[in-house]
């Protein structure tokens, strides 16, 4: 039997109107903090608007692959989370699934 | 003495690039002040004042009432007594209403009074179509380049959106600051370090041999993406931007449209007594008729707030690109 996938890709939510490219404002926890279904993990900043991306599942958040400030396009990975918080980093991002999340362009 | 390589950028929304240049300026020249319809703790329309109420109060940026007339009649009056007002026209549509203040009393202050009044007032307004029909999608920059004593400058980029508003803070007389709808969600780089776009100066976005493509503004993108369609069947795109309407650098289209023997000019606005029709007039009377000359602007007809209207009026990629095609083939 195949191993259950744990480790999930939280990326750049969309589509959003008129938007390619997103700023990375605010992280709402730290590495391996766990974020349970609703909370609020990360703020993301358009040309005129704030993007609140929550869970959509229980998870630990493991890395994060876009800091505060940086520039992401839509659908670019943003952190890996896992549902257990000693779960291996994998090495590359293919194959990863993606974490549900709910945005909403505030 | 060498001059340090510029190595620090900074990354930045079109509108956040207004907002630095407004920041700056106002830091350093306190004679500034914003006029304009919720330019105040709403931050603007499109949140390009972001931030400036907070740091300079409401006597510095300043709320209006919806009257656009009173708005650029009091810029002027206030910038002929000594301040530097900015004043915000949310839709180029409604410059109208304060044409009259803008055309026959900031434009002609200094040539009426024999240079003893100045009238440094900057009107900055936003065009194009984005969805908003007949009265809100205008571009109207055509008829203001032929009022003597008007500067007029419209960005297409972040980095220029910041560069030209810091020139049009330090004329000494009014100038239109016209960005566009679509320009908005552009983000863009530019000097950490302070850099000022100086007026009459266009820029080369695309090297190539064919056709030259003058435009400015939000037609720049509908340029780069014809040129790409182009370079596939193996024409060859040079693209300027002309980022400045008043003075217009004339040297920059002649040198290129002289070396590539074709030139389309390309505007949103209608091609009447349009952009394009007075480069046509100017390049054919420096170079003769050498030059291949073809323009594109909006079809003759109001801008729907029909989607399929609205993209069948203003001047797309396929268009540009039919156009140029047609050009080399003449």
């Amino acid at each position: 039997m195949e191993k259950e996938q744990v480790i999930y890709q939280l990326v750049v939510p969309g589509p959003i109107e008129d938007v390619e490219e997103l700023r990375v404002l605010e992280w709402h926890g730290d590495v391996n903090q766990e974020f349970l279904v609703d909370e609020l993990i990360v703020e993301l900043e358009t040309h005129k608007a704030i993007v609140e991306v929550r869970a959509g599942q229980r998870g630990f958040l493991r890395q994060v692959l876009g800091e505060a400030g940086s520039w992401e396009k839509i659908g670019k990975p943003l952190a890996l989370l896992s549902d257990a918080s000693d779960e291996a980093i994998p090495a590359s991002l293919d194959g990863v699934a993606p974490l549900l999340a709910a945005f909403e362009v505030m | 003495m060498s001059r340090e390589p510029q190595t620090r950028v900074v990354k930045l929304f079109f509108r956040e690039a207004i907002a630095r240049a407004l920041r700056e300026e106002m830091a350093r020249d306190e004679r500034i002040v914003i006029l304009g319809q919720d330019v105040g703790s709403f931050g603007g329309s499109y949140k390009e004042f972001l931030g400036l109420y907070k740091q300079f109060g409401a006597a510095r940026v300043r709320d209006t009432p919806v009257a656009e007339a009173s708005m650029v009649g009091v810029g002027a009056g206030a910038a002929a007594a000594g301040l530097r007002p900015i004043v915000s026209i949310t839709y180029m549509d409604f410059l109208m209403l304060g044409l009259d203040p803008l055309v026959n009393y900031a434009a002609k202050a200094r040539y009426k009074t024999g240079g003893q009044l100045r009238v440094p007032l900057i009107v900055k307004t936003t065009a194009g179509a984005k969805g908003q029909g007949v009265a809100h999608s205008q571009c109207l920059e055509a008829w203001l380049m032929s009022v003597p004593g008007l500067k007029v400058v419209a960005p297409s980029t972040p980095a220029d959106a910041y560069g030209l508003m810091k020139s049009a803070l330090r004329e000494s007389g009014p100038v239109v600051y016209v960005d566009h709808k679509r320009l908005f969600p552009m983000a863009g780089e530019m000097p950490e370090d302070e850099q000022i776009t100086p007026f009459g100066l266009a820029k080369y976005l695309r090297r190539g041999a064919d056709v030259t493509i003058a435009t400015y503004s939000h037609m720049t993108q509908v340029a780069l993406a014809a040129a790409e369609a182009l370079a596939a069947e193996g024409v060859s795109c040079e693209i300027i931007d002309l980022r400045s309407l008043a003075p217009l650098d004339l040297a920059t289209v002649c040198d290129s449209a002289g070396r590539t023997g074709a030139l389309l000019t390309l505007e949103e606005g209608q091609i009447v007594c349009g952009v394009g029709a007075e480069i046509a007039f100017r390049v054919r009377e420096k170079l003769g008729g050498a030059v291949r000359i073809d323009r594109v602007g909006a079809l003759a007809a109001p801008v729907s707030s029909n989607p399929v209207l609205e993209a069948a009026c203003v001047p797309d990629s396929a268009r540009v690109a039919r156009a140029i095609r047609g050009l080399l083939a003449a």
